[in-house]
């Protein structure tokens, strides 16, 4: 334990200030965030354009590639055309910004560039604000959806039912209550966590392995860079299954992943 | 490590600082929340229609190839049967024409053997005429030559000579006797 001791290895759960404008703290995780957000602007902007000129390359094939799969992935899990075309937008974007902000966080000097003894790099996925704001969209979106597709009392209907008449399905609905949040939690926590322990493997694996660090930490990166793409799958997928399983409630009780 | 983890623990005991230690802060949350929002409504205004209408073009690119591809095996198909039948009617048309030069071959031969066999016959008959003719001269030139022979052997027995004048007179008298 004293190990980590000597190395005087301090993290920290929250995202840190770097400076203020006017009032508002500007975090290492939002400056990395803006980054990542013009990468993947770039990366989508830059295809698209390729694409309305015809210019193919490489690249753009590859991006191609990935979103036809992903929308394939939403007409799959989303039968209704006209509501995966109207989550897709939230649903690609949640994935694309995800993963170019989890792959910033395996950007060399994560632990070892600061500013006042603040790292200035520090993903954007391992902030909480972020996970939690695309948890809250999620969850308020699914919302106005099942809403839209059920009718006001028809989305109440699956919370709220009543006792006398119904004690199993008044049981469900509090239970459905209660998974509603806990899925925009599960949401929010498992992104944050992964991103988070990501970073700090990364850290902890260059400090233990010194001098040899830049030989061992590649395969971490890529360990890391592998993570990345599996988790934005993960909350893409989760997006569209939430969606699909509130609009189609009426139909019966699905099991909703956590 | 450790000091990451007694920020929770600390926090605990400072009420209203948990979210503070988690690095939740309002003001970046709402500010993030807008971001991400903008961010949606920019890329699903003008970017991802431009490449969904490249998806959709590529899938119907895709369904037109299978189409033409399909089409093009139905068409080697029937260009195969097409082909095979046509390689059927040549096998008939070719086995009719085989067995009609056989027959009109046999009927050739046939008809060569039976004009060789009358030519044969004709030449023998021929043959059989030539040495007919040849025998009844061979015959009359044996007849003549005995007649003289007869006619030496005669005139050698009578002591004449006899020769076609006296052989006339003779004759001549023998017929008057005979008619005496």
């Amino acid at each position: 334990m004293n190990t980590f001791a000597a190395f005087d290895l301090k993290v920290s759960i929250g995202a840190e200030s770097l400076f203020k404008i006017g009032g508002f703290s500007v975090t290492n995780a939002l400056l990395c965030g803006i980054l990542g957000s013009i990468i993947a602007i770039w990366v989508l902007v830059y295809t698209a354009l390729s694409i309305k000129r015809g210019r193919y390359n490489r690249f753009v094939g590859l991006v191609q590639w990935v979103f036809e799969g992903l929308l394939k992935q939403i007409n799959d899990i989303i039968p209704d055309k006209k509501l995966a075309s109207k989550i897709a937008p939230l649903a690609l974007t949640a994935f694309f910004v995800v993963m170019f902000n989890y792959w910033l966080s395996v950007l060399p000097g994560l632990e070892s560039i600061k500013i006042n003894g603040v790292p200035i790099l520090r993903s954007l996925t391992a902030d909480l604000n972020f996970t939690l704001a695309l948890a809250l969209i999620t969850v308020v979106t699914v919302q106005i959806y099942a809403v839209k597709y059920l009718g006001v009392f028809g989305n109440i209907g699956r919370y709220i039912r009543n006792p006398l008449k119904n004690p199993v399905g008044a049981f469900e609905g509090a239970l459905e209550i209660i998974g509603e949040f806990s899925r925009g939690l599960a949401l929010a926590l498992r992104l944050f966590g992964n991103a988070f322990a990501g970073e700090i493997l990364l850290i902890v694996i260059g400090l233990l392995a010194s001098y040899a660090a830049s030989v061992v930490l590649p395969f971490f990166m890529i360990f890391e860079l592998f993570i990345g793409f599996i988790q934005a799958y993960v909350f893409f997928v989760l997006i569209l299954i939430f969606t699909s399983l509130a609009v189609s409630h009426e139909s019966g009780h699905g099991e909703a992943p956590a | 490590m450790i000091h990451s983890l007694t920020q929770l623990a600390a926090a605990d005991t400072q009420s209203g600082s948990v979210f503070t230690v988690l690095g939740i802060d309002w003001q970046m949350l709402v500010l993030q929340i807008i971001a991400f929002l903008l961010l949606v409504a920019i890329l699903g205004k003008w970017v991802y229609p431009w490449l969904m209408k490249s998806v959709d073009e590529r899938q119907e690119n895709i369904d037109a190839a299978v189409n033409a591809a399909a089409e093009a095996q139905k068409s080697a198909s029937d260009g195969e049967a097409r082909i095979q039948a046509l390689l059927d009617e040549a096998r008939a048309e070719a086995a009719d024409i085989v067995a009609t030069a056989k027959d009109e071959s046999t009927a050739a031969i046939s008809a060569a053997e039976l004009k060789a066999k009358k030519r044969a016959e004709q030449i023998v008959m021929d043959a059989k005429d030539d040495i007919a003719k040849e025998i009844v001269t061979a015959k009359k030139a044996l007849h003549d030559e005995t007649l003289q022979l007869v006619a030496l052997a005669t005139g050698k027995v009578v002591g004449k000579v006899m020769d076609s004048k006296l052989d006339d007179s003779i004759i001549r008298e023998t017929v008057k006797d005979a008619k005496i």
